[in-house]
């Protein structure tokens, strides 16, 4: 009797559908409602179908994934060109107390400052460009990705690397075998956060900047009073960014399985 | 004493050599500058004064810092209320989850032209995409923090026959403090940066339009003081924000110490 009743009570098995798929469905609907018969349905905000139209049309349109393939590529190379700049950089300012103290001010300057308030110069110097985007990229990632690693580096067991000194060994092999293990994990840490934002600013770029790319698709479809469009592609813009951080994340616990996250 | 007075100025000497060496190898290799770009430094110091110690600093950066502190008080208050109420229930993060998640995953600048569309280029638009973008850190941080609640007080507290509610004030706020702050650190940031955007997609007033129609009508001087004194606002933003918190979580970082 219990049993059956519990099988079929309603309330149960609408307990059993997803609570990701409850909430999403009742925004979905709550927008359609306000667009369509609610408080706002004559201002120009488009509607859940007029948006899943317009996000059908760009999805099948080839247009599409060229803005999609600028706005990655130039997030992938700013991001690498960071990464082999700020990772040296921060090893060599973490080794010794005085290099560390002397760049910590100028570091951590110019990590706070948002990169966003440089655009203006940028623009003007390299113009509505891919290197305009990979720039605003370096100078975004680079400094916080110095401290970091130089952080990881200043980590290093200091038993360690006394009994390392004792046994006359170079300060290649100190690095090597201290310093850059226990760097790791910092540097894990800030390639992933690095990595999010590296797509941020790469969209930015183009937003703002008038780079290629995604940015630049919303900031047309804007111009051209196409609401559905800039809707749609914004959509675009927050699945891309749980996909780069989900697949972060994946990649990172693959490769380091040892770290817990 | 003497020695800790040398071995601070030793300190500040330290810190202090790199930026008065960029500063001074920009102005001497800027002096005799023809490139249009990059001006003498000596010329846009002057212009610096000249504009930003006049009628001009109230007329187009105030503006600028209303919105930015309108759209931020009102993120702390809705991301740490909303926060509070979704962290104190179970079912309610996992309703409230996958929305949060995907709102925050859309770049905080590219929600600009949204509000764009909803609100036109009113006051509305700017303090309405500053309030969003900025309450999510907050949001997110205050249910990591309030669900993280130390187990051993939240046991004495129910020991004591707290009401649920008093539980929440006592205990699970007050523990939940450094967490928040971290989300509020954050959400500073994110406004600070969505006050400039909005002002860079939708012009109209402030330091972010002032700047850009500086670059597009080739005022090269006045554009290289608005980026100069918005990344010198950046930075003070975020300096105060550490002494607030410094104070606030005084506790804290008195408890770390002994640890």
């Amino acid at each position: 009797m219990e049993i059956a009743l519990t099988s079929d009570n309603p309330v149960r098995a609408f307990g059993r559908i997803p609570p990701a798929l409850v909430s999403t469905v009742t925004a979905l609907v709550l927008w359609q409602l306000v667009t369509t018969v609610g408080p706002i349905a004559d201002l120009s905000i488009p509607s859940v179908t007029e948006t899943g139209a317009a996000l059908i049309g760009e999805l099948s349109s080839g247009e599409f994934y060229i803005r999609l393939w600028e706005t990655i590529q130039m997030a992938v190379i700013g991001f690498v060109l960071a990464m082999a700049i700020a990772i040296p950089v921060g090893i060599l300012i973490g080794l010794s107390r005085f290099s560390w103290r002397s760049t910590k001010f100028t570091f951590d300057f110019f990590k706070v400052i948002p990169p966003i308030v440089i655009i203006p110069i940028v623009i003007l110097v390299l113009g509505p460009t891919m290197q305009m985007g990979v720039f605003l990229i370096v100078f975004t990632l680079v400094f916080a990705m110095a401290i970091q690693t130089g952080l990881g580096v200043r980590d290093a067991d200091a038993v360690l690397l006394e009994t390392m000194r004792c046994y006359g060994m170079s300060t290649a092999s100190q690095i090597r075998y201290a310093r850059l293990p226990s760097a790791a994990p910092f540097i894990a840490v800030g390639v992933r956060l690095s990595a999010s934002a590296a797509l941020v600013v790469s969209i930015v770029a183009g937003l703002i900047g008038g780079a290629p790319g995604l940015g630049k698709s919303i900031l047309l479809s804007q111009a051209a009073g196409d609401e559905p469009r800039t809707f749609a592609t914004v959509f675009v813009l927050g699945v891309l960014g749980i996909a780069v951080s989900r697949g972060v994340t994946w990649v990172q616990r693959k490769s380091i399985f040892w770290m817990p996250t | 004493m003497i020695t800790s007075l040398w071995r601070r100025a030793l300190l500040v000497l330290i810190a202090a050599w790199i930026p008065v060496t960029i500063f001074i190898a920009w102005w001497t290799l800027s002096a005799e500058s023809t490139n249009p770009y990059f001006p003498p430094l000596s010329l846009i110091v002057q212009r610096f004064t000249e504009l930003w110690f006049s009628n001009e600093f109230i007329v187009t950066v105030l503006p600028s810092l209303r919105n930015f502190f309108i759209g931020y008080l009102l993120a702390c208050t809705i991301g740490i209320v909303l926060g509070t109420l979704i962290g104190g229930s179970r079912t309610g993060i996992k309703y409230a989850e996958p929305i949060i998640d995907f709102i925050r995953s859309i770049p905080a600048v590219a929600t600009v032209p949204i509000f764009i569309i909803i609100f036109g280029l009113d006051i509305a638009m700017r303090v309405a995409s500053i309030t969003v973008a900025a309450s999510m850190p907050i949001l997110i941080a205050t249910i990591q923090g309030v669900r993280s609640a130390d187990v051993v007080q939240l046991e004495t507290a129910r020991v004591f026959h707290l009401s649920r509610a008093q539980q929440l004030w006592r205990v699970r706020l007050p523990g939940a403090m450094p967490i928040i702050f971290s989300g509020l650190q954050l959400g500073l940031q994110i406004a600070f940066i969505v006050t400039i955007a909005s002002e860079f997609l939708g012009s109209g007033f402030g330091i972010g339009s002032f700047t850009l129609i500086a670059t597009e009508s080739f005022l090269i001087l006045d554009a290289w003081t608005g980026v100069i004194l918005m990344g010198l606002l950046g930075y003070l933003i975020n300096i105060v924000f550490d002494l607030v918190e410094r104070y606030y979580l005084r506790w804290y970082y008195g408890q770390k110490k002994i640890a």
